[in-house]
């Protein structure tokens, strides 16, 4: 099973992208939403790229998603990651429509299926750094309709 | 036939040694492949008036390459430029030159790509993504994003890893019988299936050759052509397409645009995949001639699986459409697209001995490139 070690990767924290990442240590999933036309963009950009716009908001998604396609690395192309090997990378289309790459953690690289239902989570790696991960729905909590 | 667009052919192409020349550098192999395309066409330098250029991955000028090529070959144009569009460049930059062709602006045109990515240590393995690197999360290299793009397929379709590795064995059959191919040896399905992961679903086998080597293009206006040493290959069609979205689009990883831009070729040549006799697909991976397959409409949608196994619709002399015919990215050598138009050129004009299609008179060649982002196509004929 794959697990996030500490990792030298950071992205480059920008104006446009900080709520994105202050969101994610907080441990909500936000993306921005176009404040002329509602468009949910992802990754985050300067202008609404369907309307031009430039005022945005940032909108807390369910963080629920299916795994749209995903590969596993056989081989490493960064220092970081070669301990990690063999890691997935999966696409994941959220509940809500943007498409995002992440890992998808605690689940054996074999069991991983293109529709598998997965929901949000947070793995803090660094002071400065905690990223979006996924994990296979049902993994911790409950699934059961009307639960609370 | 109807006889379609036709106004500007390409008149002569020259492609250096492929493979590893530790020796030469870009500009070197640049000069060389000019040389034997000027020669190939019987053209005298002085009177090329145009040239485009795709920088290579070892040429540190990027895209001002074409200010090198100039003083490196005596060549003061009224027409030029360099682009960058990954391995659509070399289709995109010969549709550029039948432009200029067509509207006056240039008579003859050469179009040069030259790289020494495999003495230079070039590698294919940058995350995209920019501010949001894609390497948070591991996401590397090109064979990622084709692999990605094939776990769907396979997912949606039920195409497998072996379907593919028909597609690497039967390209190398067709470069063993290229003297000029970098990897002869005929390898079978097992060789394939044995070859180690790269990127799960690809394997070592489905990655293209990292080589050295340059290739020009003459283009030229049909009256210049006539002339010429051998006889014009016109084109008939040409299209382009594009993805630049990546992430935003749901279907980014089929290529849709790629669909659109072997289309937008079949008007302009006022054909049909039907009458295609032989086809040079991009490469980079073993999946993108599946894809291909789809795109240019030999097969359906979903359907390039079964039609590529056991290899017999894609190899020559078999019962579909003979591709890549010199053994392509995967097996003749990486020179981004530029020698499929090389040897869409030989197939339409009968040069290709043992492995030349008979009596081929229409040749599609496509180029891809960048994060699956880029798609341009070439339709040759007599």
């Amino acid at each position: 099973m794959q697990k996030i070690v500490a990792s030298s990767i950071r992205p480059a924290i920008t104006e446009i992208n900080r709520g994105f990442w202050e969101g994610c240590v907080q441990g909500k999933l936000l993306i921005q939403r176009c404040a002329r036309c509602q468009y949910l963009r992802y990754p985050p950009s300067m202008v609404c790229p369907r309307c031009l716009a430039t005022q945005y908001s940032w909108y807390q998604v369910s963080g629920r998603g299916t795994v749209f396609s995903f590969v596993i690395f056989h081989r490493s192309y960064h220092p970081d990651w070669e301990s990690r090997i063999p890691y997935n990378v999966c696409l994941i289309e959220l509940e809500e429509g943007p498409m995002m790459l992440s890992n998808v953690l605690g689940v054996d690289n074999s069991a991983l299926a293109v529709g598998m239902a997965v929901t949000v989570a947070f793995q803090r790696i660094a002071d400065d750094l905690t990223i979006p991960v996924f994990e296979p729905c049902g993994a911790r909590l409950p699934q059961e309709p009307g639960a609370t | 036939m109807i006889m379609a667009w036709r106004r500007a052919a390409i008149v002569g192409v020259g492609a250096t040694r492929q493979g590893r020349l530790p020796d030469e550098t870009p500009l070197s192999l640049a000069a060389q492949a000019f040389s034997l395309a000027l020669e190939d066409s019987g053209i005298d330098k002085s009177e090329v008036d145009g040239l485009l250029s795709q920088p290579g991955t070892t040429s540190v000028e990027g895209s001002k390459n074409y200010l090198n090529l100039g003083e490196l070959l005596g060549v003061n144009p009224r027409f030029t430029g360099s682009m960058t569009l990954g391995g659509a460049t070399g289709g995109a930059l010969v549709q550029i030159a039948a432009m200029a062709i067509s509207t006056g602006m240039a008579s003859v045109v050469a179009c040069i790509f030259a790289d020494t990515a495999r003495s230079g240590g070039s590698r294919f393995g940058a995350a995209a993504g920019g501010e949001e690197s894609w390497g948070l999360w591991g996401m590397y290299s090109n064979a990622a994003n084709s692999a990605m793009g094939f776990r769907r397929h396979m997912a949606l379709y039920g195409s497998t890893s072996e379907q593919l590795g028909w597609i690497a064995v039967t390209c190398r059959a067709h470069a063993s019988m290229n003297p000029n191919a970098t990897m002869r040896d005929p390898i079978t399905l097992a060789d394939h299936q044995n070859s180690r992961l790269i990127v799960d679903p690809l394997r070592l086998l489905d990655c293209c050759l990292i080589s050295d080597g340059a290739v020009a293009v003459i283009v030229a206006s049909p009256e210049r052509a006539k002339d010429c040493r051998a006889k014009p290959t016109y084109i008939w069609g040409m299209g382009q397409g594009h993805t630049l979205e990546n992430l935003r689009c749901r279907d980014w990883w089929y290529l849709p645009h790629q669909r659109a831009c072997v289309a937008a070729a079949y008007r302009m040549a006022r054909v049909s995949p039907r009458e295609i006799d032989v086809a040079q697909l991009y490469d980079n991976f073993t999946v993108a001639v599946l894809f291909w397959l789809e795109h240019a409409g030999f097969c359906e949608q979903g359907e390039a699986g079964p039609y590529v196994q056991g290899g017999d619709r894609i190899r020559l002399g078999g019962s579909g459409i003979p591709i890549n015919t010199a053994g392509g990215n995967l097996s003749e050598s990486y020179m981004q697209g530029w020698l499929h138009i090389v040897e869409g050129v030989r197939q339409i004009r009968g040069e290709c001995g043992p492995r030349q299609v008979k009596d081929a008179e229409l040749c599609l060649v496509t180029g891809r490139g960048m994060t699956l982002n880029t798609a341009s196509c070439l339709i040759l004929g007599h």
